[in-house]
């Protein structure tokens, strides 16, 4: 089966700089990877890198047996992320944001979609709520309700857990279980290592001298024994 | 949980290319989520969705935006026949243009045609800076990810950097044309139309780069090389000793082939808007939106840091190992140094700077006391504010104040250290053409030798004043209501060069030196340095920490 993520000596970083060793990796269908790694390691760059939103400084990265381009209509159509984009449109809704990414990729009745997201991330007694309105931790929950608010083969998040309390982190976990259960395809960067315990099937260490590929439950120890 | 797909797969078994039998080995849809899918919209849909749900929550209704529209034509209106009739006076003021040009000396007709130049050059620089097209941040996280065509979505955005700049090109061009070069009627239109024209080829120019995958940087620095090549133009011109008495009257063919040129150059860039990277467009909104607050709230500073910002390196070649930073004071001074140096931007700015009042020198009918005075202030103020880089970012970030053991009135007055050299550098050339054009040149770079720290400590002052206020009483005036609070603010800094340098201006207006105005501008200057470097009234992020850190300790 091909991979859904296939990143060969994968060196990224900003202009000519690469921020950390090259990674190579792959992630199919129903298979989560976990980036992890000490702060700016350069796992968010390698995220930025799937998405298309950098260019590799060396190696490669395809994304669905292609060269990532997220110009392409079908790249868009295939691949959900969640970055730490803390932008949203002042006078829009809470739900309004969710039925904009719905109906923007054609899912028809998205207000039933749209409401069990709600219900599920915490947010149904804001959805006549503006964002700017909301604290941190429920833009948040919003950004990661509208990776889900849409069809997808890979779902791309940096870093989910930041500003979720125990409970939500546990119900997120359970929904990326679903999703690899389902036969997505699953690439966090995260410094859980309950999350990645729970959800991953591989970690990849992202390093400055080198980058490995561990088993989750070694990614897990590591992250808690020195601190990634 | 699979879901249909909105559009089929690739066929199997189609052999077109190798991207394509990897994705045949994929199963049959590995999407994710149980969605019925329909027709993805029209990127124009998305746009009126996002429009629709703003204006009704704003409560707009069309005759609150008609106010809108009518308030903003008839304010820009009155703007522009304000400064067009202030220039027609001060051409009417000019003494006619002399029979034949002295050697060394420049006429009008070219200045202008250098001003123009310098005006495009510092548009294509702007244009450069904020993509020009851009997709600023709810848009970028919004709307960018959705499948669906990204010119249509991205075409009001394409459209209006070269709007604004047809608009802002016909007023420059018509003001300086009625102004300075007399010109009337259908001449008038002509050039009019043709520095909205010109205007908007230039900026579409640079979005036709930015499609191509010219750097914003390269956008910016070929627009500050035009800006620079004006001076330089203009010197040599000077020095060759041969300048035109005037300049072509477009003519109605020219305006069309600009028009054409336009339009062409409009197709381009909309038919090429799909083809602009994510990161490309994420960036240049993020400038742009950084630059439309700075402009809305009246922050100079706000809109210096969002332009160089985003043409800023993300990483250099070496790092400054600040080898004359002896101590905690030559540190300060040297990492201001290294700040300008690498601001291309800035030093562009002093360049130019120069030579305003250099050029008001050598122009017959401009080299009248009002003219020197007018293009000294102007260029006096614009070299002092481009040297204080590291005072505005420490005013934003007073941290960096902070870090060396040295008291707060101390640190003003070593930032005001690289202002100064500049200050006096660009004192000494203004004023040996000064000089020329007065005669006792001596006389007049010993007054611009003690006058330079009152431009260094404006410079400092302005770059540490405190957000503009909007919560202080409005003033009626007959062009509108005038914020006090704002003024007061934006004032601090010009208020120095209003007054701590009347003897400079005196000596310009009588065209000659003498010792008391010397003595006077002494004791001016350390008034100025003194008054800037009072650190009685704190900067707005010191005010803001400081509130936090307050509340916390409340708090706690």
């Amino acid at each position: 089966m091909a991979p859904v993520v296939r990143a060969r000596d994968l060196q990224v970083g900003y202009g000519a700089a690469p921020v950390c060793a090259p990674v190579s990796f792959d992630l199919g269908p129903g298979e989560a990877v976990a980036l992890v790694g000490a702060n700016g390691s350069g796992k968010s760059t390698v995220l930025k890198t799937v998405l298309g939103l950098l260019e590799p400084v060396a190696g490669g990265v395809e994304v669905l047996g292609s060269p990532v381009d997220e110009r392409e209509v079908q790249f868009r159509r295939e691949v959900s992320s969640v970055l730490d984009d803390d932008a949203y449109f002042p006078a829009l809704t809470v739900s309004e944001h969710l039925y904009l990414t719905a109906r923007g990729h054609g899912v028809l009745g998205a207000q039933d979609e749209v409401a069990d997201l709600l219900e599920e991330f915490g947010l149904a007694d804001h959805a006549r709520a503006t964002p700017v309105s909301l604290s941190s931790g429920q833009r948040r929950r919003l950004l990661l309700a509208a990776g889900f608010a849409r069809p997808r083969s890979l779902l791309v998040l940096d870093e989910p857990e930041q500003r979720l309390d125990q409970r939500m982190r546990a119900r997120l976990a359970d929904r990326l279980r679903a999703e690899r259960d389902a036969g997505g395809a699953v690439l966090i960067a995260t410094h859980d290592p309950d999350l990645v315990a729970a959800v991953c099937t591989r970690a990849v260490h992202v390093a400055d001298d080198e980058s490995r590929v561990l088993a989750p439950a070694e990614a897990a120890d590591r992250i808690a024994r020195v601190a990634l | 949980m699979t879901g249909a797909a909105a559009t089929p797969r690739t066929p199997p078994g189609d052999p077109a290319t190798a991207a394509d039998d990897a994705r045949d080995e994929l199963p049959d849809d590995p999407r994710v989520g149980d969605f019925d899918l329909g027709e993805v919209p029209s990127a124009r849909s998305i746009r009126r969705f996002t429009a629709q749900a703003a204006r009704s929550r704003a409560g707009a209704s069309i005759g609150s935006l008609l106010t809108d529209v009518y308030t903003t034509v008839t304010s820009v209106v009155i703007s522009v026949l304000i400064v067009l009739g202030v220039v027609q006076q001060l051409g009417d003021s000019l003494p006619p243009a002399p029979p034949v040009h002295a050697p060394g000396g420049l006429s009008l007709p070219m200045l202008v045609a250098l001003v123009l130049l310098a005006a495009a050059g510092a548009l294509l620089s702007t244009a450069g800076r904020l993509g020009p097209v851009g997709a600023e941040g709810a848009q970028a996280a919004w709307w960018l990810p959705l499948p669906v065509d990204r010119r249509a979505l991205l075409r009001p955005a394409a459209l209006r950097v070269p709007v604004v700049a047809a608009l802002a090109g016909a007023a420059v061009v018509v003001v300086l044309e009625a102004g300075l070069l007399t010109g009337g009627g259908a001449g008038l239109v002509r050039a009019g139309l043709l520095g909205a024209l010109g205007a908007a080829v230039v900026v579409l120019g640079a979005a036709v780069a930015q499609t191509r995958g010219v750097p914003r940087r390269r956008i910016a620095l070929a627009g500050d090389l035009a800006l620079v090549a004006a001076p330089v133009l203009a010197a040599l011109v000077v020095l060759a000793g041969r300048t035109p008495a005037s300049l072509p009257s477009p003519s109605w063919p020219v305006v069309v082939g600009a028009a054409v040129l336009a339009s062409l150059l409009a197709v381009v860039v909309d038919r090429r808007l799909g083809v602009l990277p994510g990161r490309t467009l994420r960036e240049g909104g993020s400038v742009a939106t950084q630059a439309v607050g700075a402009v809305v709230s009246l922050d100079s500073r706000e809109l210096g840091r969002a332009l160089s910002g985003g043409v800023a390196a993300s990483a250099r070649r070496r790092s400054s190992r600040l080898r004359t930073a002896r101590g905690p004071a030559t540190a300060l001074v040297t990492a201001d140094l290294v700040v300008l140096r690498r601001s291309v931007r800035h030093l562009v700015q002093v360049v130019v700077a120069a030579g305003l009042p250099v050029l008001a020198t050598v122009v017959p009918q401009l080299a009248s006391p009002v003219g020197v005075l007018v293009a000294v202030l102007l260029g006096g103020w614009m070299a002092s504010s481009a040297s204080a880089e590291g005072a505005r970012w420490a005013e934003v970030a007073p941290v960096l104040d902070r870090l060396l053991p040295l008291g707060d009135r101390t640190v003003r007055r070593l930032r005001m250290v690289v202002p100064g050299v500049v200050a006096l550098a660009w004192s000494l050339v203004v004023f040996a053409a000064v000089g020329r054009w007065a005669g006792a040149t001596l006389d007049w770079l010993l007054l611009a030798v003690v006058a330079a720290p009152v431009w260094a400590a404006a410079a400092v002052r302005a770059a540490y004043r405190p957000a503009p206020r909007w919560d202080k009483p409005l003033v009626a005036t007959p062009a509108g209501a005038l914020p006090t609070g704002v003024l007061q603010v934006i004032a601090r800094g010009p208020d120095l060069v209003a007054f701590c340098l009347l003897p400079l201006w005196v000596a310009i207006g009588l065209g000659t030196v003498t010792t008391w105005m010397v003595t006077a501008q002494v004791w001016l200057s350390v008034i100025a340095v003194m008054v800037a470097s009072s650190t009685a009234e704190k900067g707005w992020m010191e005010r803001l920490l400081e509130e936090q850190d307050q509340r916390k300790g409340g708090a706690a």
